[in-house]
């Protein structure tokens, strides 16, 4: 029974990985769409540095081999948490900005949120199957940051936007890190597990 | 002591003798050979305008035996123009390498020198032994927006050059191209070719960093190209080839997410399966075209002795049979 409820978890997993990896592929699809879209737009210029501004997950990491699964999950959980509500913020920004003169923005804005609440769910789901169960929310939900001006909040959701096109080639190749043999897919034992 | 100077083609030169008065009297030689005294002024030459063909020991000598006062080897050579300098990835996610070169030689040394920035982060370049214009970098991070910047500055005795790239981690990723790529015939298909090939050797984790493929092919009869993406996998079979047409194939590999397309891997040739010609052995046998079918000899459906009109029944199959039997006869008489 047990080595039955592992196969159909390591099944379950796997199936969740792949599920996971072309996910991403299609979100960072879009949001590299959304992202041209968005700086026309915003009348911003594509090749504008953006220094890395408070509340947004980067995705940038060292010694990104040497993670283990858990590793690998959490941090992709905690980015897609808050993006999750960067995002929410960027389209009520928007909408109260443009409103309705927009659509175009704000349903391809919609479009990717949905995107990555779905992906965030995966996560969810890799987590329960490790038997971590995924953190509290309000742990991974970042602080509200100041009051912005409009350029500093078209800045940021510059910044946003660019940081999850990162973070979406870098789930894909966590994902399938999970799905590999060896060291670098396993997952740390819970409590219960240890020796 | 001897010395050596550098100076720009097309320069006016002046050369002392050493400590020498300017009215002592002195004799220079260039590699060995006297230099007429119209190139003196005083103890001093003077060369003027000079060229590459002015390279050269330049040597003064005083009295009689000759002493030797002074020795220069003089480098007549450019200033560095701006270098080229490429940066590229063909084994992410390890790092990355630059390579340079001088667009137009100098003539003199040059000495190069790279520094890579990431951000506040200075990064060192490993310099090549071989070849000696590349260095490369390993990756201290992962997935980072912040983008590289390597400034390369090129050198000499007269004069200084530099060139800049800017790029993002992603941007720079190229394979190598696809390696032993076979294509073979398929047995019994032609119109068939199974192609396969392996992920280059300098790509380090194909797993975890698949790769995608694009495969083309086309006869040689034709310059148009047929193209297929593949999305996995290291084979494919082409089932559209011409017929006994001998084609050329190609394969080219990409990052699955990032990054740019390889060169085109080495050409490949092959031929679809053909079914093997019967030998004809007779004289008879050779005029008559040949039929495509395993039976035992017929005539050849193509050729016309029997009057259609004649065809009673079924259809011109009747009439013709009998003609059939004569040629079939015939036939046996030369076998």
């Amino acid at each position: 029974m047990a080595a039955a409820d592992s196969a159909s978890a390591t099944l379950r997993r796997r199936d969740l990985c792949s599920r996971g990896i072309r996910l991403a592929g299609k979100m960072r699809s879009d949001v590299v769409d959304l992202l041209d879209t968005y700086v026309e737009r915003q009348g911003l210029d594509a090749s504008a540095s953006v220094a890395a501004v408070e509340g947004v997950p980067v995705a940038a990491v060292e010694r990104w081999d040497e993670q283990t699964g858990t590793q690998r999950l959490l941090e992709n959980l905690a980015a897609y948490r808050a993006f999750r509500a960067l995002l929410a913020q960027m389209l009520e920004e928007q909408q109260e900005q443009l409103g309705e003169a927009d659509a175009t923005l704000g349903r391809a804005l919609a479009a990717v949120l949905l995107q990555v609440s779905a992906f965030t769910y995966h996560l969810e789901e890799l987590l329960r199957l490790e038997n971590r169960g995924p953190p509290g929310e309000e742990a991974a939900v970042p602080p509200m940051p100041p009051p912005l001006s409009l350029f500093e909040r078209k800045l940021r959701g510059l910044g946003v936007l660019r940081e999850l096109a990162q973070w979406a080639v870098r789930s894909a190749r966590d994902l399938r890190q999970l799905t590999k043999p060896g060291p670098g897919s396993g997952v740390a034992p819970s409590p219960a597990e240890s020796p | 002591d001897s010395h050596i100077q550098y100076e720009r083609v097309g320069a006016d030169v002046t050369m002392k003798c050493g400590s020498m008065d300017w009215d002592s009297a002195v004799t220079w030689t260039a590699n060995g050979t006297d230099i007429d005294e119209s190139h003196l002024n005083g103890s001093y030459l003077i060369l003027k305008n000079v060229d590459l063909t002015q390279s050269g020991q330049y040597s003064c000598y005083e009295g009689s035996p000759w002493h030797l006062k002074y020795q220069t080897y003089l480098h007549v050579g450019v200033p560095p123009k701006e270098p080229v300098l490429m940066c590229r990835s063909n084994n992410y996610p390890k790092g990355f390498y630059c390579s340079w070169h001088l667009p137009t030689p100098t003539y003199i040394p040059n000495y190069f020198n790279i520094s890579v920035i990431h951000g506040t982060r200075e990064m060192v370049c490993e310099k090549d032994v071989f070849p000696k214009n590349r260095c490369h970098i390993r990756y201290l991070q992962l997935f980072s927006t912040v983008k590289y910047k390597v400034t390369l500055t090129v050198t000499n005795a007269l004069g200084k050059s530099s060139t800049t790239l800017t790029f993002d981690e992603f941007a720079i990723v190229k394979p190598d191209p696809p390696e032993s790529v076979v294509a073979k015939p398929v047995p019994n298909n032609p119109r068939r070719l199974e192609v396969s090939w392996q992920n280059p050797s300098s790509w380090p984790d194909p797993e975890s960093f698949p790769l995608k493929f694009f495969l083309r092919y086309r006869p040689l009869i034709l310059d148009q190209w047929q193209h297929v993406e593949l999305s996995d996998g290291t084979s494919h079979t082409i089932t559209d080839a011409y017929a006994g047409k001998e084609y050329i194939i190609q394969v080219a590999a990409k990052d699955n997410d990032i990054g740019t397309w390889s060169d085109w891997s080495v050409a490949v040739h092959a031929t679809p399966w053909t079914e093997e010609p019967k030998h004809l052995t007779t004289e008879a046998q050779i005029t008559e075209t040949t039929s495509t079918s395993t039976s035992s000899f017929m005539p050849p459906p193509t050729t016309k002795i029997c009057d259609k009109g004649a065809v009673v029944g079924s259809g011109s199959v009747a009439v013709c049979w009998t003609a059939g039997l004569v040629l079939a006869a015939y036939g046996v008489l030369f076998i």
